[in-house]
């Protein structure tokens, strides 16, 4: 019999409605996992890990939970929660329930995390793992329930998974998600086409943050964050290096543009390098700093945009 | 290779090895600032420094330099080396252009041996003409020594006061340099400065695209010497990721036996170490 581990992993969702569906279906799909040896991670609101919890008693030991208010901060950092997890045992098939309190993100994070959705399909290939994403139907809109039919290749009713008709293919969902959105007339635009230009932005960024009221914090990631995909534009990209900051629906927005280059991959720094690498983290560590990244392309160059939520 | 002025610091940090450069400045107090300015940014890019002056012109020169870092620990490690006209050029002159030459080569072999990426010399040279014997004698000596240094990738800046020169002669000793050494004085982001015990490196300020590879070259040189080293980085207030990968590679390739020390290691360094995952055996985070 071939072990368990080689299977092809899955990515399915879960659309609930109220608790007693949700612990049934989310806590049969551990067990089914558990009983075959499996390991099992759950990434939720705490509300949804006591249901689990409760719905498994004396098995639910053997579950690592990961309050999501930490698993998702930020969104991206999901992956990284995931990886390690992994990581510590490769040879082990893991089931994994992952959902996160989608009411708190602004536009800009929820265009992210359809990015995120997606890429997952094409990430965790190869890997020895059943990815569940339970969606609230009682508090979720229509177009954030789309996610669900969008991004998962099997829903699951009932405690069996059925093909999803409406899956889409990964490639081409990330790339209708990687438009080009213009810096607007009022912006704050450094031309930064020097190496010695990338601590002027860091400069810049402080005292704009810091003066429009940025957790110091906040202000510390972002700086490392421009740094990175700066360093990437002046690398790889072409002149001229812009970077723009404005703000935009309760974000503040770092805008690094650049004259183009090769075509950006729509995977790039989704995930960290495989092996150590003397480079190639600089998207990578953006997406674990901050909000949300827009990466894009058109005529008018390379695109990145890096966004931290405003105060309050 | 001729240095503007508004891009000086940058072009003075990462000068390119075996440049010659000239100073003619019509008083001492600027000629004091072009030194301070060349040898301050050649310390702080990890290079040894060797300044051929007078005594007042050393106590000088580590004043102005101690705005910007802590030249009594370039002293005190030998980053920053001094000499006077005749301890550098012999007593009664040199013998020959050519014994001049063999002391310049020793000296560029000895600052490897000691753990620096370059040399770089700072030289007042009013009084040379005498040591030598005439002007025509240094013009001479200049022309040999701009191939000269570029064989030994060693840097110079030439430092003359045009009060003590003849018309024209300016302008001759000028064409025997690749450019202009700046006066400005802009501090570098960072510096990297040599340490004995523990051996290793200071490092202070940012490290980016900018600078990281100056860093780099001085940990490697450091680890050519003895590959247990540590890397005091208690006035980062900056790294990208970028620079902490590569010193993790430069930890993995040191020999058996061979270990890369952070010491000190700020809330920004942690972040980037945490966030990459990067780590290896020969690469110890103090906590």
């Amino acid at each position: 019999m071939r072990p368990t581990s080689c299977a092809a992993p899955t990515h399915t969702s879960l659309v609930y409605d109220g608790d007693r569906a949700y612990a049934t279906e989310a806590g049969g799909f551990l067990r089914a996992g558990l009983e075959q040896g499996q390991r099992a991670l759950v990434m939720a609101p705490p509300s949804r890990m006591e249901l689990v919890a409760a719905e498994l008693g004396a098995d639910a030991d053997a579950v690592v939970f990961v309050d999501e208010a930490v698993a998702y901060e930020p969104q991206w950092n999901a992956y990284r929660v995931l990886l390690d997890h992994l990581a510590t045992t490769p040879d082990v098939r893991t089931r994994v329930v992952a959902e996160q309190v989608l009411a708190r993100r602004g536009p800009a994070e929820l265009v992210d995390y359809r990015r995120l959705e997606s890429a997952a399909n094409v990430v965790f290939a190869g890997r020895a793992v059943d990815l569940l994403c339970p969606y609230d139907a009682g508090a979720l809109s229509d177009g954030l329930l789309d996610i669900a039919l969008r991004a998962h290749d099997g829903l699951q009713l009932r405690g069996s998974v059925v093909p999803n008709a409406d899956f889409r293919d990964p490639f081409e969902e990330l790339a209708s998600l990687a438009a080009v959105v213009p810096p607007p007339a009022d912006a704050t635009t450094l031309d930064c086409s020097d190496e010695s230009d990338v601590a002027l932005v860091r400069r810049t960024v402080r005292a704009l943050g810091s003066r429009d009221g940025l957790d110091q914090g906040v202000v510390d990631d972002l700086e490392v964050a421009v740094s990175e995909v700066l360093t990437n534009a002046l690398l790889h990209g072409s002149p001229p290096t812009l970077v723009h900051l404005y703000e935009e629906a309760e974000m503040w927005v770092c805008h690094v543009q650049d004259g183009g280059g090769l075509p950006v991959d729509p995977l790039a720094g989704v995930v960290p390098p495989i092996e150590p690498s003397d480079h190639g983290y600089g998207l990578w560590l953006a997406r674990q700093l901050v909000a949300a990244v827009d990466v894009g392309s058109d005529l008018t160059g390379t695109h990145v945009r890096l966004h931290v939520r405003m105060p309050g | 290779m001729i240095l503007g002025a508004h891009r000086a610091s940058a072009d003075l940090g990462s000068l390119e090895p075996g440049t010659h450069l000239c100073a003619l400045e019509p008083d001492a107090a600027r000629l004091d600032r072009v030194a301070a300015t060349f040898v301050g940014q050649g310390l702080a890019a990890g290079d040894q420094l060797l300044y051929v002056a007078s005594e007042d012109q050393v106590d000088g020169l580590v004043r102005s330099l101690s705005r910007h870092l802590d030249a009594g620990q370039a002293l005190a490690t030998g980053q920053l080396l001094t000499s006077s006209l005749e301890g550098a050029y012999g007593p009664s002159g040199p013998v020959d252009l050519d014994a001049v030459a063999d002391g310049f080569r020793l000296a560029a072999h000895q600052a490897q041996k000691c753990g620096f990426p370059g040399l770089r010399v700072a030289a007042r040279m009013d009084d040379l003409a005498g040591l030598l014997g005439s002007m025509d004698e240094v013009v001479a000596w200049e022309r040999k020594a701009t191939d000269l240094q570029r064989d030994l990738q060693v840097s110079s800046v030439c430092l003359y006061d045009t009060h003590l020169l003849e018309a024209g002669q300016g302008a001759t000793l000028a064409r025997e340099h690749d450019g202009m050494a700046p006066d400005i004085d802009v501090a570098p982001i960072a510096t990297f400065l040599a340490v004995d015990d523990p051996w290793g490196v200071q490092v202070r300020g940012e490290v980016d695209v900018s600078n990281r590879h100056l860093l780099h070259r001085l940990v490697l040189s450091r680890a050519a010497v003895t590959p247990r080293l540590r890397l005091d980085l208690e006035g980062v207030t900056f790294a990208d990721a970028c620079t902490i990968a590569r010193l993790r590679s430069i930890a993995a390739a040191l020999p058996e036996g061979g270990q890369l020390v952070l010491a000190r290691v700020p809330a920004v360094v942690r972040r980037v170490l945490e966030l990459t995952g990067l780590g290896h055996p020969q690469l110890r985070v103090e906590p």
